[in-house]
């Protein structure tokens, strides 16, 4: 009994001594948060404020200057918002139904598909800059968020599928001949058995699109304008300049704020993970 | 895919025979005079400015369309690349330097030759800008605002400690300053470590040692001046310059070092005009340090010039061909200068600027004094760091020659120098 | 009327697979395609077609730039993966012991991913810096012989970038594994169980190899990342101290768009996807003699 304590002791222990390392550069960004700038640079970016001023949230949401308009991050926010909801439902459920018919319904020739699109993965964002913008001018796509919404489901297909798949394939074989014997067609197999199984893999998916798309900023300020810009343009345009003095503590505010949205989808996709879900969905 | 090719090919053709329209069609559409810039100037001081600018558009009638690029000036490059891809430029973007020549060749540009010379431009400004503006003989861009590189910051604080009064105006007065600094427990130099940081105090240097052989080995890449001993020289001061700077400042952005400098931890910051107005930001006076021109070895005036420009792509429509040449009238004007330099703490390119006004601070003064002496003088040369003297590619490579030096203390400065000259054979 | 219906249900699903199938393969294709054609022009600021042979490669081949970072991207995308994965592997694992505070402990472990590579890498930069970071904090305390000062140090400076890179990926390695662990079938733990294996020989016989996809999984992404790695670097060495820590990815933006040598910048980037293949290849001839084999067992 008492090794058992001690193991649970470990675990504990181990668990905490990461949690610690994690929690440290958030630490810093939130203690700059509610630091003022004249407090940052007579000091360190590294320390604990000397008065507290809560007002960076409400100026860079609401009243920083960016571009001419003095309405924050605010606006670009929803624009991020606008442009990453469709992309990641899209691009998951793609990837999916891919990932399904490549792991389940197997084809001729379907390892080289899946290769090629795995390859997809691999592409540097710089490497697409260009040809993206010739495809988006042939599309009439240009500086439009459905231009955005419609490079980020591409390139994210290929993610997603490279998900489902591998998780798709450790459903045993079994299930699906049953299934199938009881006459249930692609459709049904995938609605019925294959979906319930899925939600810790979707939620996996769904973090690493939303978190992607959220935060990509090079196609986002290329491929858009002035009011349509993604908040990682709006964050950038906080960020130190040339010619600019830092300013820290909006900037860890602004930071802050526009990682809200993935942390709630953490926290709310956090439940999928439970075990036991898979087992009694199937049986 | 070749049918992609082909049409990328016949867009950008067309767009070369495209005849330069004189707009004298005004009135006929009724419609009011348009542009829309692209810049990288989204906050701050930079924002501030443009906006107004922007503001004195609408006010002289037009519809102004902003759209800053954030973040630095190779993302604006890109948005105008993919831009211009579209076949949809804007009317004017920010460009600067020999890339202004560059990129007329890929787009249609404006010619504004006729409104320069209606308003007697030229004269008015340095030959070295006029020629930056004019590639093939034609004005197509304008410049809007102008800094002085080599310039020297130092921190009162630490001056004070060494019993400082005035700034070092020789590079062995300044390397004996540093010493009595070093002396006091003061790190003498508040720079960064970043590339154009790095090539930015090499080029301080050289252009302190000599301008002529500035001009010579950095703008023309004469091979004798670029072996020469200035250059070496230059090499020499350039490693004294990284030894006395913090030893965390690889990677790190000047501005990083603002406080302790402040605190008199740190002695001298050599740093283009601009740092007043971060310092002012930051919540600093202009009692916290001393500001004026970077060590000259022969006593004379020189100005390392860096200048941000505007130029113009060509637009069918009349509304936008209207609002060029009003944005064009707007930029040359006499009251542009002022009205954009008070707000950036640049100077005015016009040499016939009066900044008597209190609007100016003494150092922007004393800069613009530099600045039209340096013209009489013929003793103005062009940032190398700054993307002035050289198209980014042969800049490029020579930032990576220099930063690799800086940052190396096994490299001599012999060492360096050949390097130098390789990184310039390989690409001449 | 039912022979209609029947065929209707043949013909529907392949109606819903190939369009994304199809789209997926033209995407990677058309634009690797596209790539390699460049990077045998003249392109500049704009492409350009017009043939230039292999003129950019030897350039590239030949630039300090090119070569520092092809050496980086080995040291750095080994360290990385390995570690990420390790660390990944290991905070799965510990999670899956049914602890309290699962919530709590995952989302501290996940949080990295939702944070940009520019944050990360500013906020590391700050900690490494031997003025301002953990090198300070420590001297305050009175330990003034305390050196951590890899940032500044050209043969450590990479590492700055495995550690940062492993605080932002381990977590996301660590989802999957988690996944994956959950996908396992309980009846075949139950069974291992009975039969009185110990934890540790329920993990390494029974659950691992089950997830085996998922690790093919986790490493193409940790794969990906190091390949792509780009603004992390620039916000936490910015390729310093000198060129010491430049990536090759920082090398295709910087000739591409920087320089605007497009031409160039394409030859650098097909390079880095040719270097890629000589891992993959290996790999998919394992995968195909695999399936093969478990073709015949079904």
């Amino acid at each position: 009994m008492s090794e058992r304590l001690l193991a649970r002791a470990a675990i504990y222990g181990a668990l905490t001594l990461f949690a610690a390392f994690y929690l440290v550069p958030l630490a810093v960004v939130m203690l700059n948060s509610v630091r003022s700038t004249e407090d940052i640079n007579h000091s360190s970016v590294i320390g604990l404020p000397s008065v507290y001023v809560w007002g960076n949230f409400a100026h860079t949401w609401s009243s920083y200057c960016i571009a001419e308009h003095c309405t924050g991050i605010q606006p670009y926010f929803w624009n991020s918002l606008r442009m990453v909801i469709p992309a990641t439902v899209i691009s998951t459920l793609l990837g999916a139904l891919n990932g399904y018919s490549l792991a389940l319904w197997r084809f001729r020739g379907d390892t080289l598909v899946f290769g090629i699109i795995t390859l997809g993965v691999f592409l540097p964002e710089q490497m697409k800059l260009v040809p993206w913008a010739i495809v988006l001018r042939d599309l009439g796509l240009f500086n439009t968020i459905s231009g955005l919404v419609l490079i980020h489901v591409i390139q994210g297909i290929s993610f997603t599928t490279l998900f489902c798949r591998n998780y798709y394939v450790s459903i045993p074989a079994d299930l699906l001949k049953a299934a199938r014997i009881d006459g249930a067609g692609f459709f049904r197999i995938f609605w019925r058995i294959v979906l319930p199984l899925s939600p810790p893999i979707l939620i996996v998916t769904v973090i690493w699109q939303f978190t992607g798309i959220w935060n990509e900023f090079l196609y986002g300020v290329t491929f858009s304008t002035g009011e349509n810009q993604p908040v990682t343009a709006a964050l950038i345009a906080l960020s130190a300049q040339i010619s600019q003095a830092p300013q820290y503590g909006q900037q860890s505010a602004a930071v802050l704020m526009a990682a809200a949205p993935t942390l709630l989808v953490y926290l709310f996709g956090g439940r999928y993970f439970v075990r036991g879900l898979t087992s009694g969905a199937v049986k | 895919m070749p049918q992609i090719s082909r049409r990328a090919i016949l867009a950008g053709s067309a767009a070369m025979l495209a005849i330069p329209t004189t707009p004298h069609a005004q009135g006929a559409g009724g419609a009011k005079p348009k542009v829309t810039v692209i810049s990288q100037w989204s906050a701050g001081s930079d924002g501030a400015a443009i906006t107004t600018l922007g503001k004195e558009f609408e006010r002289q009638g037009g519809i102004w369309e902003h759209n800053p690029v954030p973040g630095f000036t190779t993302e604006m490059m890109n948005k105008l690349r993919a831009q211009i891809i579209a076949g949809d430029p804007p009317a004017a973007s920010q460009l600067k330097g020999p890339e202004i020549a560059a990129w007329s060749k890929v787009g249609a540009v404006v010619n504004l030759d006729e409104q320069v010379k209606e308003a007697g431009y030229e004269a008015v400004v340095p030959a070295e800008l006029a020629r930056l503006s004019k590639p093939n003989g034609h004005w197509i861009a304008l410049p809007i605002q102008a800094y002085r590189i080599n310039t020297l910051f130092v921190s009162k604080k630490a001056a004070d400690r060494i019993g400082m009064t005035s700034l070092p105006t020789t590079w062995s007065e300044f390397n004996a300053a540093a010493e009595k600094m070093k002396a006091a427990g003061i790190t003498p130099v508040a720079n960064g470590g970043i590339k154009w940081d790095d090539g930015m105090k090499w080029e301080i240097a050289l252009c302190g040692i000599s301008p002529d052989a500035y001009r010579k080995a950095v703008m023309e890449l004469d091979a004798k001046t670029l072996q020469g001993p200035e250059v070496l020289a230059a090499f020499r001061q350039f490693r004294k310059l990284g030894e006395w700077s913090d030893p965390g400042s690889a990677g790190q952005h000047y501005s990083t070092f603002i406080p302790r400098y402040m605190k008199g931890d740190m002695g001298m910051l050599l740093m283009g005009g601009w740092a007043q107005g971060v310092f002012k930001n930051a919540g600093f006076q202009l009692s916290d340090y001393m500001v004026g021109p970077a060590p000259q070895d022969d006593g004379k005036v020189a100005f390392d010039l860096n200048a941000d420009e505007f130029i113009f792509w060509q637009k069918k429509q009349p509304e936008f061909q209207q609002g060029q040449k009003l944005l064009a009238k707007i930029v040359m004007g006499k009251a542009f200068g002022p009205m954009y330099s008070q707000i950036t703490g640049s100077l005015p390119v016009r040499t016939d600027t009066d900044l008597s006004d209190p609007g100016f601070s003494d150092g922007q003064r004393e800069a613009a004094r530099a600045m039209s002496e340096a013209v009489k003088a013929n003793r103005v040369v062009l940032s190398l760091a700054h993307n002035m003297a050289q198209t980014n590619q042969i800049a490029a490579a020579m930032i990576d020659v220099l930063t690799e030096y800086v940052h190396d203390n096994r490299i001599k400065a012999e060492e360096g120098q050949k390097r130098l000259v390789e990184a310039v054979d390989s690409i001449r | 009327m039912m022979a209609w219906r029947q065929r209707w249900d043949r013909i529907l699903p392949h109606l819903v697979i190939w369009p994304p199938l199809l789209v997926s393969c033209a995407y990677v294709l058309v634009f690797s395609v596209w790539t390699t054609w460049v990077s045998f022009t003249r392109s500049t600021l704009l492409p350009d077609y017009s043939w230039a042979g292999v003129r950019n490669y030897t350039a590239m081949l030949a630039s300090r730039n090119w070569q520092i970072a092809f050496t980086n991207l080995f040291i750095y995308g080994a360290c990385f993966v390995v570690l990420a994965m390790a660390v990944g592997l290991l905070l799965a694992v510990l999670i899956d012991q049914r602890i309290r505070g699962e919530n709590l402990f995952r989302t501290i472990f996940l949080y990295p991913i939702a944070v940009s590579f520019v944050v990360t890498g500013t906020v590391w930069g700050w900690l490494f810096n031997p003025s301002i970071g953990v090198q300070k904090l420590v001297h305050d305390l009175g330990w003034t012989s305390f050196r951590f000062d890899w940032v500044i140090d050209r043969n450590m400076a990479i590492y700055t970038i495995v550690v940062a890179a492993v605080w932002h990926g381990s977590g996301f390695a660590m989802a999957l594994f988690l996944a994956g662990l959950r996908s396992v079938d309980a009846d075949l733990v139950k069974a291992a169980q009975i039969d009185g294996a110990g934890a540790w020989r329920i993990y390494t016989r029974v659950v691992l190899p089950t997830i085996g996809p998922i690790f093919v999984a986790v490493l193409v992404m940790l794969l990906q990342f190091a390949i792509k790695t780009y603004d992390l670097v620039v916000a936490l060495t910015a390729g310093g101290p000198g060129l010491a820590s430049t990536l090759p990815a920082l090398v295709v933006y910087d000739f591409m768009f920087q320089r605007g040598e497009l031409g160039r910048g394409a030859a650098a980037a097909v390079m880095l996807l040719g270097s890629l293949t000589v891992v993959l290849i290996p790999y998919a001839g394992f995968r195909a003699w695999q399936n093969r084999r478990g073709a015949a067992r079904v």
